[in-house]
């Protein structure tokens, strides 16, 4: 007997030690998994933030991570053979002789007790059995923990359907977000990469756009995504009218000047009808007076000169141009004409220009009230949250109410999606009881919310024909708005979006007021 | 080493044997004042009258085969009664001084109730037990070897005993504290010593095995994991140690000596042996941890007052005092 043997049976021990650690961590490590899991599920679910595949996952990934490291970790901890025949000194009462013999042969080899020690250790030692006096073993507590945590996960993954509609929800809407995002990122890279604008255009044309795209980034709501891009269209869809007056008449003149069959301006005014206004121009430049015949000349100056007319209000530079140019022909100054020509085909270069920006803005502009549409369309379906709160909801468009379908809901719980669009008008007096809206505050009344006048719009009632609210012709009366409930809605909605943004209206109005715009959405 | 662990163990049978042929039961105050002589120490037994105290050391002396010696102690008691003294010799006309050795000059001297002694008295013992020598007349005398002081003093007559100082308690290895006997062994006693015969210890080892046996107890190998543990029990009895339990906080006036840990561990070596075990475990320390820190521990006035009793501070401080793995 030596002191190999006797390392030779610590190292069986430890071995077996080792087993019983990893056994016994491993069971915490799924417990504490397991409760991770439930943590960071339910904290996710409460955001709405995890979605049911994900939960799962979660679930299986953490016990089974947590489970294998704390199995692992405990397997491998380092364990030094006087730290375990200490352990095994207590576990198996052998009254210290593992560590003293181990202490006495590695540091007292001279002792005359050290042989006698050894071998006196030895022999208690083989009298242990190993696999079954150091058996796997795990702790109350933590089957107690890993089955409650079980329960726990298995209640909310079988009972918390609702939870997940409404992370499901929030998760696809956040994902229309993300692809607005993109359009807009696309629409800002076209512009940028477009030819045709000058860079300040190009400038002005993207700025709008890339703070939407920043607000959007930081929006994770419905209201605020659709009140930016809803914003957003409208700025460009501002930008692109600015000169469309001035291009409407041109477009107009030119398709005057296209349908005289074989004069001069004939091609030019087909190309100013077709709104190529940068071929227009051009053709303007390339005139050559010199080749022409006096009848020519004379034919073009009158011409010009009714194209100038046509153009003196929208655009009085080029038709003071044009002027100049018809005169200067008549006077036989046909180098002066020829520069006045060249000056008006500049300004129609202009213009050609800016209806490029028009057009960009404009196209900019309905892919963002598109896309406003598209989410609107999405979040549509309430959140299953808050379709389960009450099902009075659920019928304000089945009950007389102008709603469009407020309460659609994909929840299972929700019994019933919300009727279609009634084409009833909006009872406002209707009560909570009867499964309708129920009464609403007077400041909710559709005003011109933030607007510079006071006059407040009447909401157009449907006639008895059932037309569908908003779309009816309004008749002006002294007094009363004569804009068209269709054109101001998205302004008032923005308003809306934005007085929820910032907290301006009381949070029990929220789900009204919500549903009041959706009811009331052309 | 002549002597093996089998043999020492064999020893300590014997006289633990032959001991209780004199003695009935008492096994553990027999085994406590065995393991201090065999660790080269002494021993005070405390006991009320008639337990058989002065009987067991008799019976010691009788069993060790040594030069036994008894000293009753009383209040007239001079130093020069235990120590020895000069006396005029006259041999052949030639007159001169000359040492008588007093009953101190012994292998194993009894001290019968050794507090009814003057601390004058008790304090000549000191020089004895601590270097094992005598000094009379400027001149050191040594005693032989072994040499040992069994005393035994009565708890309950205080009146006309001096206390034993500090400094005297702390030279006994063993305090020994002498209960009374169960029924059985009772009626074993009445019946042992009210017969025609009265019964006696036979030689069971000599003093040079003794000499041997107290060798071989010192080679006994301490585990590093135990000596931190016997330290941090010390250290422990110290009221104002961060460990102390809050008995001894409130109770304790000073702690042990680390004479106080030489005799914890020395014991434990001893009784280790005598288990028939060749280390020193956990639980030798515990065993005789009572015997060899109980008269070492200094009650405060509350202690004295509220009747603790040393024992109680030990025990709770084996219970409360851990080292780690």
């Amino acid at each position: 007997m030596n002191i190999e043997s006797l390392y030779r049976i610590l190292h069986i021990w430890i071995f077996r030690w080792r087993l019983q650690r990893a056994a016994l961590y491993a069971a915490r490590g799924l417990a504490v998994g397991l409760g991770l899991a439930l943590l960071a599920g339910g904290a996710g679910l409460y955001f709405q933030k995890i979605i049911k595949s994900e939960f799962l996952g979660l679930a299986l990934i953490s016990s089974l991570a947590a489970t294998l490291l704390f199995g692992w970790v405990a397997a491998l901890w380092r364990i030094r053979p006087l730290q375990a025949a200490r352990h095994f000194d207590r576990e198996f009462h052998l009254r210290e002789r593992m560590s003293s013999a181990l202490e006495v042969s590695e540091q007292q080899a001279n002792n005359p007790l050290a042989e006698i020690l050894l071998r006196d250790a030895i022999r208690s030692a083989a009298k242990i059995q190993p696999a079954r006096q150091i058996p796997l073993r795990f702790k109350k507590i933590d089957l107690a923990l890993t089955l409650l945590f079980s329960i726990l996960i298995g209640a909310l993954w079988f009972r918390g359907e609702n939870l997940f509609a409404a992370a499901q929800h929030q998760r696809n809407l956040e994902m229309s977000i993300d692809e607005q995002r993109a359009k807009v990122e696309e629409i800002i890279r076209a512009m940028e990469e477009n030819p045709a604008l000058t860079d300040a255009q190009k400038q002005a044309l993207t700025e709008p756009l890339k703070q939407a795209q920043e607000r959007l980034r930081q929006t994770n709501t419905l209201e605020g995504a659709v009140s930016t891009l809803a914003t957003t269209g409208e700025k460009m869809q501002a930008l692109s009218e600015k000169n469309a007056q001035a291009m409407q008449a041109l477009k107009e003149a030119g398709g005057s000047l296209a349908g005289q069959e074989g004069s001069p301006l004939q091609a030019l005014g087909q190309d100013l009808s077709d709104g190529n206004f940068a071929r227009a121009a051009a053709d303007l430049a390339n005139m050559d007076l010199s080749q022409m015949t006096p009848q020519e000349l004379a034919q073009l100056a009158n011409q010009l000169e009714a194209l100038a007319k046509d153009l003196a209000e929208t655009n009085p530079q080029m038709a003071q141009a044009l002027q100049d140019a018809a005169q200067q022909m008549r006077a036989g100054n046909l180098s002066e004409a020829q520069q006045a020509l060249q000056d008006a085909a500049q300004k129609m270069a202009a213009s050609a220009q800016q209806a490029a920006g028009m057009q960009a803005a404009q196209q900019a502009g309905q892919a963002l009230s598109a896309g406003a549409q598209n989410l609107l369309a999405m979040g549509g379906g309430q959140n299953p949250q808050e379709a389960n709160q009450g099902t009075g909801n659920q019928g304000l468009g089945n009950q007389g109410g102008a709603g469009g379908g407020s309460g659609r809901g994909d929840a299972p719980d929700s019994n019933a999606a919300g009727g279609e669009a009634s084409l009833a008008p909006i009872e406002q007096n209707n009560g909570a009881g009867d499964g309708g809206e129920s009464a609403y505050e007077q400041i909710y009344t559709p005003q011109l919310l933030n607007a510079d006048t006071q006059d407040s719009m009447g909401l157009p009632t449907s006639g008895e024909d059932g037309a569908v609210i908003g779309e009816r012709p309004t008749t002006a009366k002294d007094g009363e708005s004569l804009v068209p409930y269709t054109e101001v809605y998205s302004q008032y909605d923005s308003f809306n979006h934005q007085a929820i943004d910032n907290g301006d209206a009381p949070p029990q109005f929220l789900d009204l007021i919500r549903n009041y715009f959706d009811s009331i959405q052309p | 080493m002549t002597l093996s662990p089998e043999s020492f163990l064999e020893r300590a049978t014997k006289i633990e044997e032959e001991v209780g042929r004199v003695i009935v039961g008492q096994k553990e105050v027999v085994r406590h004042t065995l393991i201090a002589i065999l660790a080269g120490g002494h021993a005070l037994l405390e006991g009320v009258p008639g337990l058989g105290k002065t009987m067991l050391i008799r019976a010691l002396g009788q069993t060790l085969n040594l030069k036994f010696s008894r000293v009753q102690f009383t209040p007239d008691l001079m130093p020069a009664d235990i120590l020895g003294t000069e006396i005029l010799s006259d041999e052949d006309g030639k007159r001169e001084f000359r040492f008588r050795e007093g009953p101190l000059f012994a292998n194993l001297v009894l001290a019968d109730e050794i507090n009814r002694a003057t601390p004058k008295t008790q304090s000549a013992l000191l020089e004895a037990m601590q270097e094992g020598s005598v000094t009379v007349a400027r001149k050191t005398y040594a005693l032989a070897q072994p040499f040992f002081v069994l005393a035994t003093q009565n708890p309950l007559e205080m009146e006309g005993t001096y206390p034993l100082p500090e400094a005297q308690l702390d030279r006994f290895f063993f305090k020994v504290n002498v209960n009374l006997p169960n029924a059985s062994e009772m009626a074993e006693i009445l019946d042992r010593t009210t017969g025609k015969e009265s019964p006696s210890a036979n030689h069971a080892v000599s003093g040079a095995e003794i000499l041997e046996m107290r060798e071989l107890a010192r080679l006994v190998p301490v585990p590093s994991q135990v000596k931190e543990y016997i330290a941090a029990l010390i250290l422990a009895t110290h009221p104002q140690n961060e460990n102390a339990s809050p008995l001894t906080k409130k109770y304790v006036r000073y702690g042990v000596s680390p004479r106080g840990g030489q005799a914890l561990m020395l014991g434990a070596k001893v009784r280790a042996l005598m288990s028939g075990r060749y280390n020193v475990a956990f639980e030798d320390v515990h065993a005789v941890a009572q015997a060899a820190l109980r008269h070492r521990l200094l009650l405060n006035f509350d202690g004295l007052a509220e009747g603790v009793k040393a024992d109680d501070v030990i025990e709770e401080l084996i219970n409360e005092v851990k080292v780690e793995n």
